[in-house]
């Protein structure tokens, strides 16, 4: 007797069941894979994706057989990303800028770490390490004024920026991102006269100042690659607040454009790494940390991305120009007062 | 007589009924409704919660007595509805060509339509860069044919993000035009013209009005995105033309005063309904008008 389900080769039964089945395995499946894998997600900056996706992911994944992911965008937007997902995070470990790192601890997003899970914190430079171990520093590239070099030879002072010639030829950073601080505090030291150390907390003098390039600048940006496109093809003569690990990039892959350091001071990056709280693989977490501060990881990304390590055992390294002094700000103090910034700076511009 | 007899006994036309092919629509709609009209109802509601979690209305009281926020809205208008303008008379002409066209005009006409809705906004952005500089293929033009002396400044400009938004957007407004134009009946005009109606009578008074609801639709669609966007202003203006976005985006991410970016949200929201739902009013009107 020939049955139903040979002649047809699958009954109806059947079929429900292997259906149900596969299902169930696939919805299952990921998250069985997932749990067995070892991976971590990083949040990191935009900038960082070429000398990430060269050095950083290859080195660590060779080394601990993990499985490296990461995302880059703006120090805000990781900050919100943590923010959205406290509760179950996804991210292990996050590289952004320190005033946003300050926040971060603010609102309890952070576990410190520590040299006995990341030994190599404790050869970092002195003042690398921020808040009892919230956050560490490990590259910092320097800032100044990108400039087209077809256009100028160079770029003496900050000054530069407010001279009529340069009218219409310029672009500036928002506030909303951290290299706008550069031209909000040289315009301090511009129109007080005091050194970047006092000038940094006269705001109102500061402002005053931005108020006179207003006129002067093309525009604001918020998104950094399109201006610097603008600058690369000719458009504007001068980038403000640029900084070594992208223009200097750009210039060795033969764009016409360089860094300039004004003779007042040039900027260090704050660049910082920290661990998630509550984040998924924390041993992981730590290792992939360890690894950012050592010295022959930091020496491969210092020079790729033209930038100060802050491992002290890196030698040799002459990434900062000779004979300029190197301000870093306070940031307590930056993101105490960033949000009114930010919004009189909008004002202003927009005005 | 109880209510439910009285329902049973009520003539079929009088019963309510669903038509079952409703139903088809109920996967999209359910989808709408978890990941859109539920989140955004819970954004409008933020937008009347302080800081505690107490019924405020600050957030609207704050941002309307900004002289600048006012100054956004409208730009932020202005510029949606000057990109929905400039979509439209680009498009109306476009919708008929593709309309009346076959074979391999009509293929290349559509093709040219869709296929730069698959270039992503960040590369176009960058195009127009390389048009609208000082040097660029417009300004060149512009100082060869002697219309000016010297080029101008195009980049950074309210009249760059309008004509680059309606770069954007041109398809949207000339796909639902089209959909009508190819279902008018061609013996309409010519009924017409039997009947003594000049070339401009017959387009005015027969072709248009059997155009709207395409139009309508058009304007629906490019309205909407043109008022919302983001991106576009952000890579083409920066931040000395802000819009409304670029302040819901600033009170999320760097102020994380969410009761701010839901005001703003909720007044974009109703700016974009507003021009919708009075857009279709007109239509019915008109159309109310007719009969």
């Amino acid at each position: 007797m020939t049955t139903d389900k040979t002649r047809r080769g699958i009954d109806r039964r059947t079929l429900l069941k292997t259906t149900a089945l596969g299902a169930a395995a696939t919805i299952a499946m990921p998250a069985v894979l997932r749990a067995k894998t070892k991976e971590i997600v990083i949040g990191c900056a935009g900038s960082h994706t070429a000398w990430m996706e060269q050095i950083v992911i290859p080195n660590f994944e060779k080394k601990y057989d993990a499985k490296v992911l990461f995302e880059g965008t703006k120090s805000t937007v990781n900050l919100e990303k943590m923010r959205g997902n406290r509760d179950q995070p996804y991210l292990s470990v996050v590289q952004m800028d320190d005033p946003v790192m300050i926040l971060a601890v603010e609102e309890g997003l952070l576990t410190p770490i520590t040299p006995e899970l990341v030994p190599n914190m404790t050869k970092l430079r002195d003042g690398a390490v921020h808040m009892d171990g919230m956050w560490a520093n490990y590259v910092q590239p320097w800032a100044g004024i990108a400039y087209n070099t077809n256009a100028m030879d160079g770029v003496e002072s900050w000054s530069a920026l407010w001279d009529p010639a340069a009218k219409g030829k310029i672009i500036i950073p928002s506030l909303q991102n951290t290299e706008g601080m550069w031209t909000l505090f040289a315009a301090a030291a511009l129109s007080t006269g005091k050194p970047l150390t006092e000038a940094q907390y006269e705001i109102d003098a500061a402002f005053d100042k931005l108020g006179e390039l207003k006129d002067q600048v093309l525009s604001v940006y918020t998104v950094m690659t399109q201006s610097f496109n603008l600058l690369e093809q000719g458009e504007i003569s001068m980038l403000s607040g640029q900084f070594s690990s992208y223009a200097l990039t750009r210039k060795a892959e033969g764009a016409p454009v360089d860094l300039a350091a004004p003779k007042e001071t040039i900027f260090a990056m704050p660049s910082g790494i920290c661990m998630v709280k509550d984040g998924p693989n924390p041993e992981l977490a730590t290792a992939y940390i360890n690894e950012m501060l050592s010295a022959d990881l930091q020496k491969e990304i210092a020079t790729y991305a033209n930038s100060l390590p802050a491992n002290t055992e890196v030698t040799g390294m002459s990434v900062i120009p000779e004979g300029t002094p190197v301000f870093g700000p306070d940031w307590a103090f930056v993101s105490k007062n960033r949000k009114d910034w930010i919004e009189r700076f909008d004002k202003l511009m927009a005005a | 007589m109880s209510a439910a007899t009285e329902a049973a006994q009520a003539p079929p036309e009088m019963r309510w009924r669903v038509d079952p092919f409703v139903l088809l629509a109920a996967p999209g709609l359910l989808y709408l409704a978890i990941l859109f009209a539920l989140p955004l109802a819970l954004l409008l509601l933020q937008s009347f919660r302080d800081a505690d979690g107490h019924f405020s209305i600050a957030g609207y009281i704050e941002f309307f007595s900004d002289p600048i926020n006012l100054a956004v809205t409208w730009r932020t208008f202005r510029v949606a509805a000057l990109s929905t303008l400039l979509c439209l008379v680009l498009a109306y002409p476009t919708a008929f060509a593709l309309a009346r066209a076959r074979g391999f005009v009509q293929s290349f006409i559509l093709v040219a339509m869709i296929l730069p809705l698959s270039v992503g906004v960040i590369v176009k952005a960058f195009s127009w860069s390389i048009v609208l500089r000082s040097d660029g293929i417009v300004n060149s033009a512009l100082v060869f044919l002697g219309i000016v002396d010297q080029p101008i400044r195009l980049l950074f400009t309210e009249t760059a993000l309008i004509v680059g938004s309606a770069n954007v957007f041109l398809p949207f407004m000339v796909l639902p035009i089209y959909a009508v134009v190819r279902q008018i009946d061609p013996s309409l005009s010519a009924a017409a013209a039997t009947l003594g109606a000049g070339p401009f009578f017959r387009f005015f008074r027969v072709i248009v009005p059997l155009t709207l609801p395409g139009v309508i639709a058009g304007v629906a669609f490019v309205f909407s995105l043109a008022i919302s966007m983001y991106v576009i202003p952000s890579l083409i203006v920066g931040e000395r033309h802000a819009t409304l976005s670029m302040l819901i985006a600033r009170s999320y991410l760097f102020f994380r005063d969410a009761q701010l970016g839901s005001t703003i949200s909720a007044i974009l929201l109703l700016i974009a309904i507003a021009v919708v739902l009075g857009s279709s009013l007109l239509l019915r009107r008109f159309e109310g008008t007719r009969v």
